[in-house]
């Protein structure tokens, strides 16, 4: 052994000197463009509303399966208390809303299930006309009772939707004047009413009713904690509504969940797929019948969505056949792995922008980030374009604040904190974190700089960040240590304010109010403002914002607040996000949209007869 | 057995056997590289030079680098940052650094030379952040080498004590140890290891070696314990007893150095088993904490990048492969060279 290691010894030496002989400077490779790599890059700025990706020259025709896969199955599918956009995605299909975006402006006043709708001059009333035409799935008319139940089912303290009920606490009233009529007051003027009280799912009353439980109660007895106390049905019906067997994942025989819309539940295979098929009686037939509404119904006999878990299986499987559309897929797939002339032949891919951005979030009551210097220090000393390049391929779109890009709340004047390291060492220095003691490390008041990068286990591009991080800030003397968690325990200590950094994307609309995660009210206790910003301008501007209606002066304000934001820097703002995905060329129909989830199928049809041709 | 060969010592005759089996005394020999590069990983791979010449001093950053982990030293004021590379731009007449083989570290990032190819710069290619995939492997055989023997060492000590106190004293002892035993080796070792691990506050490799060890100790208790049946009746173990030893000592004196190689044998096999077990939970992200370069990770970040990025699954890939083969060989042959039967 001894002469093993000798021999190795010496070879280690010559290699050595071997190695340094040739001593090279660091080979830097010209980064070629890696561009759209044969994709359609979508942005939706300024007067373009809608894209389609697909040719335009064909007419559509009926028929045809489109399946899609998701990563993530939804636990159930039950529209009121389930939290998962998976579900979301599927049920937008299946029920209809008062109210929904207009094509055209993406405001969110294009009347669907209500023919018209008035606000009363006050501006607390909202009087819905409800169509006379519109059926169930199962043959029953929707009428105003429908939609008086289903505010009724949100207000039930006792169903589990929490988190959906906090919109509608401002509801003060809501009932119904004949079949057709519904009215519902709010007690302040928010300037999200009209979104909150029309954008809500309808769903019909006789499957998740039938007894009629809550027919004897108005909203305002729902909404007093005395009578919903004693009166044991409230309880009862909240029980049976939360366990409800519509949505349920039942295999085979799931019983069908009972909607309006454009398309009927089919199947729910656990842990295999979800389908929903073509309503040949939906009611909004006439592709005519709204002005301004630009799909014509739906197309497609039936969408099959598809869950894999596993990224490369999803692409495996679009090669494969399998299925015909990837909403979502890795960046290093969309710009490396789908290059091939075979692919681009066959499938189009698309990166299309969504209202959600990333960011990197401190902590701002644990003592390294309580200075707003140290966290313009953090954002400087990240560099966030070199990221965006290589690690998400350039599929970022750099951003200062929280409102959406494209929209019309976003302050373009503000400049970007620039890469800077020397210029964020001076302003930790100047926040007093200098090395006192001399162990290599920066420290103020005995407090080493030492802090822990919370990952969510399954998210590869935080773990990323968190890597370079710790490299970078090791050079200037601040120890990161990273932490993978679990997403359920990553959003429990997040709740808890259990952190000291972590690494988030935030699912936003067009239009976003800043109360929830930015106002002070919001610390602790588990409300959203999970940095704890503390502002005092910042508080009343978001205040005064909420209940202005005059949309000049309210985007005035958030321009304020987006100037706050910017200098206190209570997150690094990364990124909004275009999201890459793969769709098979035989689908025409294909439109893109600013609102999530980007896309809807309605327009989507199949030109079968290019099967053949293109094989 | 020396009044065969009264020249020949027990273990010049097991190292005789043992030399006859040409695949074993090549495993071991890349034992030997392995244990090689354990040793000397921060000199075989490292951004910073092993000695330079600064503005008319001379440094040794990788030993000061050793210094400022473990004695309490500082970097020198110029070398706070640590980034050696930058410094040469600052280089005066004379100045020069030797740096080691593969002249980056584990955890040195480039953007810029992202995914590249097996090249000269980096032989082994670079990973998604343009890590050079040869240092992570290099500093990543610490990890895997270390979780080998640190978790066969704590079950062999677990097993061993265990399986001599069932076999020694037999009875209701035996009993509770057989059915610890048993309780034990119905949890399949994988998943009681993931679930252990899932409860884990913490990631780090010194918990994995730990539950490693602690799930790993029934086969040598089974076995040291059945030596210990077959030896306890011997005459030397009744004539310890007779002579009043008490029973620490008849145990650990007299009996196990007799039922030790056999455990020394399985131990070996033992080492490639948990080498692979670390790289499949760092494969699945239940392993060494992110930073830490280890085989399994390389793997399970080259998932991603296939089929592109084939230099990230093959080296490592390669590197498992080897490692656990040589072990398995060395435990043949070890076995082979033990066993009375063949002795000529």
């Amino acid at each position: 052994m001894k002469k093993s290691f000798l021999i190795q010894f010496s070879i280690l030496i010559l290699l050595i000197i071997f190695a340094n002989l040739g001593l090279r400077s660091l080979e830097s490779y010209d980064d070629d463009e890696l561009g759209n790599a044969g994709g359609i890059r979508i942005d939706l700025t300024g007067s373009e509303t809608v894209f389609e990706s697909s040719p335009k020259d064909m007419s559509p025709r009926e028929g045809g399966t489109l399946v899609l896969a998701e990563s993530a199955e939804p636990e159930h599918l039950n529209t009121y208390t389930s939290t998962s956009a998976a579900a979301t995605r599927v049920l937008d299909y299946i029920y209809e809303t008062l109210l929904d975006y207009d094509y055209e402006t993406w405001r969110f006043d294009r009347p669907l299930l209500a023919e018209s709708f008035t606000i009363s001059e006050d501006g607390y009333t909202f009087t819905f006309k409800i169509r006379e035409n519109v059926y169930w799935h199962d043959g029953q008319q929707l009428t105003a009772d429908d939609v008086l139940f289903s505010i009724k089912a949100v207000l039930n303290p006792f169903v589990d939707c929490a988190p959906m009920r906090s919109s509608f606490s401002k509801v003060v009233s809501a009932h119904t004047n004949g079949q057709y009529e519904f009215v519902i007051s709010s007690s302040e003027t928010y300037f999200r009413n009209q979104e909150i009280l029309g954008g809500f799912h309808i769903i019909p009353k006789h499957i998740w009713d039938p007894r009629g439980l809550l027919d004897r109660y108005s909203v305002e007895d729902l909404l007093n904690s005395t009578v919903t106390r004693e009166e044991a049905a409230i309880k009862e019906f909240a029980d049976a509504f939360n366990t409800h067997p519509q949505g349920r994942p039942v295999g085979e025989d799931a019983e069908p969940i009972i909607g309006s819309g454009p398309w009927v539940f089919d199947k729910w295979i656990t842990g295999d797929y979800i389908s929903y098929a073509r309503n040949d009686n939906y009611w909004n037939d006439d592709p005519t019948y709204i002005e301004g509404y630009s799909e014509d119904g739906a197309y497609l006999d039936k969408v099959i969505v598809k869950v894999i878990t596993d990224a490369t299986a999803r692409l495996t499987a679009l090669k494969a056949g399998e299925i015909d559309f990837i909403p979502r897929m890795r960046a290093v797939q969309y710009f490396t792995q789908t290059n091939t002339p075979d692919f681009l032949e066959k499938f189009q891919k698309v990166s299309y922008v969504v209202p959600a951005y990333s960011y990197i979030g401190w902590n701002n009551d644990k003592p390294y980030f309580s200075d707003k210097r140290v966290r313009q220090a953090m954002t400087m000393l990240i560099d966030r374009d070199s990221y965006n390049k290589y690690v998400a391929y350039g599929l970022g779109i750099p951003t200062i604040g929280p409102f959406y890009i494209y929209g019309e709340q976003y302050n373009h004047n503000i400049e970007r904190w620039p890469y800077d390291p020397i210029r964020a060492v001076e302003l930790i220095e100047e926040a007093g974190w200098i090395d006192h003691d001399g162990d290599g490390i920066r420290d103020k008041d005995g407090v080493p700089f030492n802090f822990t990068f919370s990952v969510s286990a399954g998210s590869t591009s935080s773990k990323y960040m968190a890597l370079m991080l710790k490299e970078d800030l090791r050079k200037v003397g601040i120890v990161v240590n990273i932490r993978q968690l679990e997403w359920s325990v990553y959003v429990e200590n997040l709740r808890d304010r259990q952190f000291d950094v972590v690494s988030l994307l935030w699912i936003g609309g067009l239009e976003s109010d800043p109360y929830q995660i930015w106002h002070s009210d919001n610390i602790g206790d588990r409300g959203s403002n999970y940095m704890g910003f503390r502002h005092a301008e910042a508080d009343s501007l978001i205040e005064t914002a909420r209940f202005e209606m005059d949309k000049e002066k309210r985007n005035a304000m958030y321009f304020r607040l987006q100037e706050i934001f910017h200098e206190e820097q209570p997150y690094t703002f990364m990124f909004y996000q275009r999201d890459p995905g793969a769709y098979l060329k035989e689908f025409h129909g294909v439109k893109w949209i600013p609102i999530r989830p980007g896309y809807k199928l309605y327009s989507w049809w199949r030109n079968t007869s290019m099967a053949g041709e293109s094989s | 057995m020396s009044e065969m060969a009264p020249a020949r010592t027990y273990s010049q005759i097991v190292g005789s056997q043992f030399r006859k089996n040409k695949l074993a005394v090549i495993s071991l020999h890349i034992i030997y590289i392995l244990l090689f590069v354990f040793i000397f990983a921060d000199f075989l791979a490292n951004d910073k030079p092993i000695v330079m010449r600064y503005q008319g001093s001379t440094y040794f950053p990788v030993f000061r680098e050793y210094g400022v982990k473990w004695f309490g030293l500082n970097w020198q004021d110029a070398f706070k940052s640590q980034q050696f590379k930058i410094l040469e731009d600052k280089y005066e007449e004379g100045d020069w650094a030797i740096y080691p083989v593969i002249p980056y570290s584990s955890t040195e990032y480039n953007l810029q030379v992202k995914l590249q190819p097996p090249s000269r710069a980096h032989i082994f290619g670079t990973d998604e952040l343009g890590r050079d995939v040869l240092s992570q492997m290099i500093h990543g055989a610490r990890v895997s080498l270390l979780v080998g023997f640190v978790a066969v060492a704590i079950y062999v000590f677990i097993g061993v004590i265990l399986g001599a106190l069932a076999g020694f004293y037999g009875g209701l002892i035996d009993i509770i140890i057989q059915r610890m035993i048993e309780i034990m080796i119905t949890f399949p070792r994988m998943f009681l290891i993931i679930t252990i691990v899932a409860v884990m506050e913490t990631q780090s490799i010194i918990n994995i070696m730990i539950i490693l060890g602690l799930t790993g100790w029934t086969g040598v208790a089974r076995f040291t314990r059945g030596e210990f049946l077959k030896v306890k009746n011997e005459d030397y173990v009744v004539a310890a007893k007779a002579l009043g030893y008490r029973d620490f000592r008849t145990i650990f004196r007299h009996v196990l150095p007799n039922t030790l190689t056999p455990v020394l044998v399985t131990a070996t096999f033992g080492v490639a088993a948990a080498i692979l077990i670390e790289s499949g939970l760092s494969f699945l992200g239940f392993g060494a904490p992110p930073e830490q370069a280890t085989w399994g990770s390389l793997l399970s970040s080259a998932r991603d990048t296939l089929p592109t990025g084939w230099w990230l699954t093959t080296f490592p890939g390669l590197a498992i492969f080897i490692t656990v083969t040589v072990y398995n060989l060395v435990g043949e042959g070890l076995r082979d060279a033990l066993d009375p039967r063949l002795k000529q």
